[in-house]
């Protein structure tokens, strides 16, 4: 009988945790440490971040479902690892704490056979002195109840402008590193058209910010793709796009500080600079959670297991630019010191960026960080479930099951507007997420068949038929895996 | 120079007979994509 323990119910946990139990005979324990109770499908906050939509349509609770597919759940959140065990207990074990019930505050040891680290990101908003949403004006999208007061906010900010206010929106990210510029592009198209439906448009000035150097760069160096029977690059159409909304931006810079309604930024020609606003949806900086790792003999060991978050087999020699490569992603996402120690996801360190790092001339890194949110999430989370799996039934350590994203396909499917008749999405496939220049060197590092961009209402009917696949196979109902990742 | 989307783009666009066939169709050529599997880097032919 083996122990499976599974850090984190999002994406990539909740994937890892229903292919494990699906597969895995049931004298087999597969068990969740969260310390979140319900279940949400994130890449749907945006739309209730304008309204659209209410955070109980983009979430459930997972204790009943865990119940009932066997899965023992534990609301509790994870603060050192101990991948020897200890003096006392033999088995590799997490310490978690748990966060709710009546055990709520006391501490347990989960041991396990086979550990996945799917913690995702740590918000990390203290990263920009004076981000925190809900205050200085500033709001997220990040879960459902940062979306759900974004919304609020925003509503009043209508109602304000139908009296007569001209406002300033601004949205993007809010720290030189911070990643996700896909949820925040989402999130200014959505905005722009909510204004539109409430016949406020004219009354709002609307300015992306963001640490990209071109528009259009994602986190992902940007992408040459097919575009009709063109061919153009990212930046090329998120620049029509927005023209075309009345959009203005403002590239390259790190958000540094934000005050009441002004945000400071730094450029990469070394000059601080401040915009103001109204209303601001910026995302922060992701890092790790800052867990502590031990070995038997309790002699700290974090910087085996976590290079600020957890490493896996990535190549993390430094070198320059020109130098990275594919080969550098790894491909198992199982830890190299502790092979029953696997971290897909968000939760695994990147061998570095994928955009071209830059720095202002004062030294600031202002470089977006690599994206590995939403389908990359579920689709390592469930090769590390099957590598799992064979490991328990053949009892070998052979992993056949890889997934570099140097050697994967990834589907954006971005909202620019809700609305059955009125909305529109800008769908966005990119193969391989990180740009092969060896296999393609004449595309930018991509293959032009599979990396295209469409602009129009079928995306929005898409993304909401994703929306609606994904909450059914994250409820694990009939057939739900027939349903890719 | 900046492209602008064309009225006539825009009504190809916003039609919903028009994108109901680009619905079905993006969703095949989506599924071909992401479906088509995935692998490792290293291995070498």
């Amino acid at each position: 009988m083996s122990r499976i323990v599974i850090l984190g119910a999002g994406i990539a946990g909740h994937v890892a945790a229903s292919h494990l139990r699906r597969k895995l005979p049931k004298e087999h324990e597969v068990v969740v440490v969260s310390p979140n109770s319900n279940y949400q499908w994130i890449p749907s906050n945006i739309w209730v971040g304008i309204g659209r939509m209410k955070p109980k349509d983009i979430l459930f609770p997972l204790a009943p479902l865990y119940a009932k597919k066997h899965i023992d759940y534990k609301q509790a959140k994870a603060i050192s690892f101990y991948p020897e065990g200890d003096a006392e207990e033999l088995k590799p074990y997490v310490l978690a704490e748990y966060v709710a019930g009546a055990n709520k505050g006391t501490t347990e040891k989960v041991t396990y056979d086979y550990l996945i680290n799917a913690t995702g990101p740590k918000l990390n908003f203290e990263a920009t002195e004076g981000l925190s949403p809900g205050k200085n004006k500033t709001h997220s999208v990040c879960t459902y109840t940062h979306a759900d007061e974004a919304w609020n906010a925003l509503n009043d900010l209508i109602q304000q402008m139908k009296q007569g206010k001209k406002a300033k929106i601004l949205i993007g990210t809010g720290h030189a590193k911070a990643t996700c510029q896909g949820a925040a592009f989402e999130y200014i198209l959505n905005v722009e058209q909510e204004l539109r439906r409430h016949k406020v448009r004219d009354m709002a000035q609307i300015t992306w910010i963001s640490n990209e150097y071109h528009l259009g760069d994602f986190g992902m160096d940007g992408m040459l793709m097919s575009y009709g029977s063109n061919i153009m690059k990212s930046s090329e159409m998120v620049e029509m796009i927005f023209e075309d909304r009345g959009i203005s931006w403002i590239l390259g810079v790190g958000v540094n500080k934000i005050e009441d309604g002004v945000a400071q930024y730094e450029t990469l020609e070394g000059d601080y600079k401040t915009e103001s606003y109204d209303f601001a949806m910026l995302i922060p900086s992701f890092s790790g959670h800052g867990f502590k790792a031990y070995n038997k003999d309790g002699k700290d060991i974090t910087n085996k297991l976590f290079k600020g978050f957890m490493i896996v087999d990535a190549d993390y020699t430094p070198k320059p630019y020109e130098e990275w490569s594919v080969q550098d992603w790894p491909e198992t996402y199982q830890n190299p010191l502790y092979p029953n120690i696997f971290a897909p996801g968000i939760a695994f360190a990147p061998p570095h960026s994928i955009s071209k790092p830059l720095k202002s001339k004062n030294g600031t890194d202002i470089t977006p960080a690599p994206p590995r949110t939403g389908m990359p999430s579920g689709i390592t989370a469930k090769l590390v479930a099957d590598n799992i799996i064979e490991m328990i039934k053949h009892s070998n350590n052979e992993l056949h099951h890889k997934g570099s994203m140097g050697n994967m396909g990834a589907a954006c499917i971005a909202s620019a507007g809700f609305g059955m008749t009125k909305g529109s999405g800008v769908s966005i496939t990119t193969y391989p997420i990180v740009p092969d220049y060896n296999k393609y060197p004449d595309t930018q590092g991509r293959k032009l068949g599979k990396t295209f961009g469409t602009i129009g209402l079928a995306g929005h009917w898409l993304k909401l038929a994703l929306h609606h696949a994904f909450i059914y196979k994250a409820k694990m109902k009939p057939f739900w895996w027939l349903i890719p990742e | 120079m900046t492209r602008r989307i064309s009225k006539y783009k825009r009504f190809l666009m916003m039609n919903p007979i028009i994108q109901f066939f680009k619905f079905i169709y993006l969703s095949i050529k989506i599924m071909v994509v992401v479906a088509g599997g995935h692998g490792g880097t290293r291995e070498i032919n």
